[in-house]
Order: structure tokens, then C-alpha cells, then sequence
């Protein structure tokens, strides 16, 4: 079969998953079907409800890609800081850091020829 | 048709290399000329090299004799070896050609708009048919200085189209970074075919491996040439220049900058397999593969998720993934002098590395053209700026989630395929390798439903009212990218079976490289 992949310790079948993929859509559409016949498109039943509240403009509800994942940063910014410390964005610096990188690999290659 | 598949390894690199010379008097007279002869010369090409493929797979090596009385005569009359220049198509080498024919079709194709509104279109036509050529000739070479030559091809190339759009500063910038990077790279790689060429009188790729002795002079070569195309493929930390030029390059060049990237990773792989494979310290020279690729995944894909520039979030993204294909190789060599290991494992990790390539090729490039979608659009690349883009752009939509699924792995797409196939190989190697590449993969699905979420979803926002769906030549190349992408998560078998095996046998048949040279009959 051409769609089977043999990976040593078991195999993977797309069509297999793909199968089960529209077989779930298939009962969520049922499930829908079955659901509230009332809803009317472009009236006030579409509008967000916050709480009697303003809603605030599409530009001021919109969480942008800065404010995304906050915390995770926060946790991790000594790593942050000493990721990004090479990163200055001078080729006088890129250029250190290939030399450096070749010797090294040279010096390793070296004593490991020694053994 | 058997003359055509006889010269077709030259005829491959020689029909761009024409058509870029070409394209500036056509490309005077007509703009619609111009552009056809750009398309049809790509998709020639692409019907060749499939075709030599074909021929590859049934016949075996392919090898070009340049100036010899039969292109399969590569050891001239009273000569005991090849001289001349010899182009050698083995199963890895055509299946790089293969990816570059799609991917470069597919990004002359997204320029057709993309830079329909810049200056000086004959010569990124130019440019752009030089950097195929460049790249054809790095993949099928069997000469070590021929290597040198289209990689300065290409790198030449590649920085002129980088600085092409001269209106913004940062393409200046990003070409200049470019240029000195790959300045340095090929130096590097000269001087080691210098050490080369000084001990054993040979520029032959299957000549050296036959006499090569792993002296001194031959360890500094090999650190050279291993380290100066890593710093052209982009491995972490010799990545640091890789953002800043693939960022400001037009999206399609980006595409196509990317797959030189994998021709550079291509050119360390013939390097320790065929080259050196039969004296490398391979567990040595594995374990370094092995920790550039885990510095890759981990520190390319923590720097794309605090990213705002949608284009350095790729470019970090693309860094990422090169880890992958690393670690995949890197096992597979450092287990390369243990036959069993080979069987039980090493192959198939070398599969996974070769076949993430292909998969790699596929979406990455895709990424790239979104990524150019979305700035042809909105014109700006800062993902703060972006919002409620998938009211307007829904073709774009739908295929940026395709890509996003593809690169996180998510089954059943064909980045699963061959992270699967990747992760149950390295595992037997060393358990961490596999645990490291599925938190890889999370933090890929994190940082791509970032993306989505602040420039896809939420309301319309009122500066994007006027935004329409990108043009339909910009849409059809990344269709054809995605078309790729449904072809292979459906079949993964198909084409590891045709493409992958194929590939990762020719890495480990040293013997058969050589012989192909040494033993050619005319």
C-alpha cells in the first residue's frame, strides 16, 4: 500500500486518520443539526453581549501579537537575555562567531584523530 | 527522448543559465515575452530533471563528461584519472533537483505579481534563472572546484535579488550581510579544496574519496568545508546573519533562498558520506551534526515565538527545521562505521532527516509566500499592526493553516510523516533526541497559533476594509506548494519508497559514487 509508512517500530496510515476525520465531522454536523432553529442572521441576537456593557472597537477587542504569550517570556527572560545577547545584528560580531566555531571544530576534529 | 535524458544533466543547468541571459533583450521588447520565456524554460527543466529521475531509478548513477568524445566516458585515453569536469546524478543529488525544479517554478510564478509593481523586472528575471543555475550545478557537480564555482553563483545571485526592492533600507542591509557571509563560506570551502588538491593532485569528488587519507591537512579541510556550508545552510549559532537576509528578500526569493540552504546542508552531507565516508571518525563528526541540529530546533524556534516581523518568524522557523534534518543525518553518520546500527536504525534516520527536507520544501516555501501575501496586502511585515485578515484573505487563510498543521507536525500532514519516522530512529540512538524534537514541536504549534490568531482572527479591523485577495498568480504558486504537500501526506510511503530510499541509499553506497567515476565504461 503506498499510503502505509513503515517507520521501524510500527506504521502510520494517513487515510486511516483522515477516515476518522470525516467520520467526526460527519456526528458534530448531526449534533448540529439538532441544535437551536431560532438564530437569525445580521439582527441583535448576533451582537456581543458583555454584560450590558460597551463593546469596545474591533481595533480595541483585538489582542495583538505582542501581548500574546506574556507570561511565557516572563518566565524565561534570563534565558531571553542570553539568547539574544549574539544577536546584535553586526557582521563584525557574525564573522567572531565563525572563526571561533571552525577552530573549534578543527581543534575537536584533531584530538579526536589523536586516540 | 534518449538523447534529451543523455544530455540532460548539463542541459539542466544550461537552459536557465540561457534563458537568464536571454531574458533582458526579450524581456526589452516584451514584458509578457519575458515572462513566458522565464515559465516555460522553469517548467522544461522541471520536465527534465523528473525525467532524468526516471532514468536514474532505472538505470542507476548518472554521470556527464563535459568535452568528452561520450558524455560517459569520465577517465580520458592514457589517463588513469578523470580530468575533466563530470557531472554525477545519483538518488540524493536528483532529488534535490527535484524539489528546486518545483520550488523554483512555483516562485517565478508567485513573482509574476509579487514584484509586478518594482523596477528593473529583467534583471530579477536574470538573477533569478542565474540562482537555478547555480543551484542545479551545486546538486549535480562531481568536481569539488565546480562545487565552489556555482556556489558563488548562487550566493552572488541570491544577494543582488535579497537588495533588490532598492526602496527599503533593510534589503540594503540584508544583501550586504549576505554577500560577506557567503564571501567568507566560499574562501573557506577554496581553501580546503586548496589543502585538497595540494596533497592528492585530484578535484574529482569520487577520485578523492578513493585515495583520500585523513591526514592533518585533510581534518582541517573537512572542519572547513563542514563549517563553511553549515554558516550558508544556517545552523544555529552560525544562524545569526539568516533573519536579517531572508526577512527583506522578496517572498519568492526567500522561497528559493531556503532550498540553497538545503543544497548547502546537501553539500555537507556528500561531503562526510561520499567524500570522507570511508575514513571519517563518524561518531565524531555525527555528534557534531547531532548538537548543531539541537541548537538549531530549540534556540530557532524559542526566537520565532517572540517575533513581530512575520518574515523573521519564518526565518527563525526555517532555522528550526534545518535542526531536524540534522539530528535525522547526524545519527545516521555517527553510527555509519557500525553496519548493524545502519540496519536497525541509522537508515531509517537518515530517511527521516532526507524525507524532512523534501516536506521542508514544500511548506516552508509556502510559509514564505503567506508571508509575502500578507505584506502585499497590509504593507507592513509587523504582526502587531495585523488582525481579522481571514475576512478578506481567504485563500491565504486556508492555506496558512495548511502550512502552520504541516510544520507542527500535526497529523495526518507530511511534516508528521517524516518527524515520525525521525523521532522512532533517533530514539534508539539516544532517547533525549526524540523528546527534545516533540517539545520542538510543540513550541512550532504555539508559535503558529500565535501568527493566526493576531493577524487571521478577530473582527475586521477598519484599516484592512479596502484589503483584497492577493493576485491569482501568487495564489496558483502556492497552490502548487500545497498541492505538493497533499500529495505527499496522502502517499508517504509512495514517495519514500521512490525519493527518500533512494536518496539516503546513495549517501551510504560510497562505493557506488566512486565507482561511477573510476569505473565508468564509455
Amino acid at each position: 500500500m503506498t499510503a502505509i509508512l513503515e517507520s521501524g517500530y510500527a506504521f502510520w496510515n494517513p487515510i486511516i486518520l483522515i477516515i476518522v476525520f470525516i467520520v467526526v465531522m460527519v456526528v458534530v454536523y448531526l449534533f448540529r443539526r439538532r441544535g437551536q432553529k431560532g438564530y437569525k442572521k445580521d439582527t441583535d441576537q448576533t451582537q456581543i453581549f458583555l454584560c450590558g456593557e460597551e463593546v469596545p472597537e474591533a481595533e480595541q477587542r483585538h489582542i495583538r501579537a505582542d501581548n500574546i504569550y506574556w507570561g511565557f517570556f516572563e518566565t524565561l527572560k534570563e534565558y531571553y537575555n542570553q539568547v539574544l545577547r549574539p544577536h546584535t545584528g553586526i557582521i563584525n560580531d557574525y564573522i567572531l562567531w565563525f572563526v571561533a566555531v571552525t577552530a573549534i571544530s578543527a581543534i575537536i576534529l584533531l584530538i579526536a584523530g589523536l586516540r | 527522448m534518449d538523447t534529451l535524458i543523455t544530455h540532460s544533466a548539463i542541459l539542466i543547468i544550461a537552459i536557465p543559465l540561457a534563458a537568464a541571459f536571454l531574458t533582458i533583450p526579450i524581456g526589452m521588447a516584451s514584458k509578457k515575452a519575458r515572462n513566458a520565456l522565464v515559465i516555460v524554460s522553469l517548467a522544461f527543466v522541471a520536465f527534465l530533471v523528473f525525467a532524468l529521475a526516471r532514468d536514474i531509478s532505472i538505470n542507476g548513477i548518472h554521470i556527464y563528461t563535459l568535452g568528452a568524445t561520450s558524455p560517459g566516458l569520465a577517465i580520458p585515453t592514457g589517463f588513469i584519472v578523470p580530468v575533466r569536469i563530470i557531472l554525477e546524478v545519483d538518488g540524493m543529488s536528483i532529488l534535490m533537483g527535484m524539489i528546486w525544479s518545483i520550488v523554483a517554478l512555483a516562485a517565478a510564478i508567485y513573482s509574476l505579481s509579487h514584484i509586478a509593481k518594482e523596477t528593473g523586472q529583467n534583471r530579477f528575471y536574470t538573477l533569478l534563472l542565474l540562482m537555478v543555475t547555480g543551484g542545479f550545478g551545486m546538486m549535480f557537480t562531481g568536481d569539488l572546484f565546480n562545487l565552489f564555482v556555482f556556489l558563488e553563483i548562487t550566493s552572488i545571485s541570491g544577494a543582488a535579488l535579497i537588495a533588490f526592492r532598492t526602496k527599503f533600507a533593510d534589503t540594503q542591509e540584508g544583501g550586504f550581510k549576505y554577500i560577506v557571509v557567503s564571501a567568507i563560506a566560499s574562501l573557506m570551502v577554496l581553501f580546503a579544496i586548496g589543502l585538497l588538491y595540494g596533497q592528492y593532485n585530484l578535484l574529482n569528488i569520487g577520485a578523492l574519496a578513493q585515495v583520500i587519507q585523513y591526514t592533518t591537512p585533510d581534518k582541517i579541510a573537512l572542519a572547513l568545508l563542514v563549517i563553511a556550508f553549515t554558516i550558508k545552510a544556517g545552523l544555529v549559532p552560525l544562524h545569526l546573519w539568516l533573519p536579517d537576509a531572508y526577512s527583506v528578500a522578496p517572498a519568492s526569493i526567500t522561497g528559493m533562498l531556503l532550498i540553497t540552504s538545503h543544497t548547502c546542508m546537501y553539500a555537507v552531507f556528500r561531503v562526510c558520506f561520499t567524500l570522507y565516508g570511508g575514513v571519517l571518525d563518524t561518531p565524531v563528526v555525527g555528534w557534531i551534526i547531532i548538537i548543531f541540529g539541537l541548537l538549531s530546533m530549540f534556540v530557532g524556534v524559542t526566537m520565532a515565538l517572540r517575533q513581530k516581523d512575520v518574515m523573521r518568524f519564518l526565518s527563525y522557523h526555517a532555522i528550526s527545521q534545518l535542526g531536524y534534518m540534522w539530528v535525522g543525518v547526524g545519527v545516521g553518520l555517527a553510527v555509519l562505521g557500525n553496519a548493524e546500527l545502519v540496519a536497525t536504525f541509522g537508515r531509517d534516520a537518515i530517511s527521516g532527516g532526507i524525507f524532512h527536507i523534501l516536506n521542508d520544501a514544500m511548506y516552508m516555501p509556502l510559509l514564505f509566500f503567506i508571508g509575502g501575501a500578507l505584506f502585499y496586502c497590509t504593507g507592513t511585515r509587523d504582526l502587531t499592526k495585523m488582525g481579522g485578515l481571514a475576512h478578506k484573505l481567504k485563500w491565504t487563510t486556508i492555506l496558512f493553516i495548511i502550512g502552520a498543521l504541516c510544520i507542527s507536525g500535526i497529523p495526518p500532514f507530511n511534516g508528521f510523516s517524516s518527524k515520525i519516522l525521525i523521532y522512532e530512529s533517533v530514539f534508539r540512538f539516544h532517547p533525549i533526541l526524540t523528546i527534545a524534537g516533540i517539545i520542538v514541536s510543540i513550541l512550532i504549534l504555539a508559535s503558529f497559533i500565535k501568527v493566526f490568531h493576531s493577524a487571521f482572527m478577530g473582527a475586521e479591523l477598519s484599516e484592512y476594509k479596502a484589503v483584497k485577495e492577493v493576485p491569482k498568480s501568487m495564489i496558483i504558486a502556492m497552490v502548487i506548494l500545497a498541492a505538493g504537500i497533499v500529495f505527499i501526506t496522502l502517499f508517504p510511503s509512495l514517495i519514500v519508497d521512490w525519493t527518500i530510499h533512494p536518496a539516503s541509499d546513495a549517501l551510504l553506497n560510497q562505493g557506488g559514487y566512486i565507482n561511477a567515476v573510476t569505473g565508468a565504461i564509455p
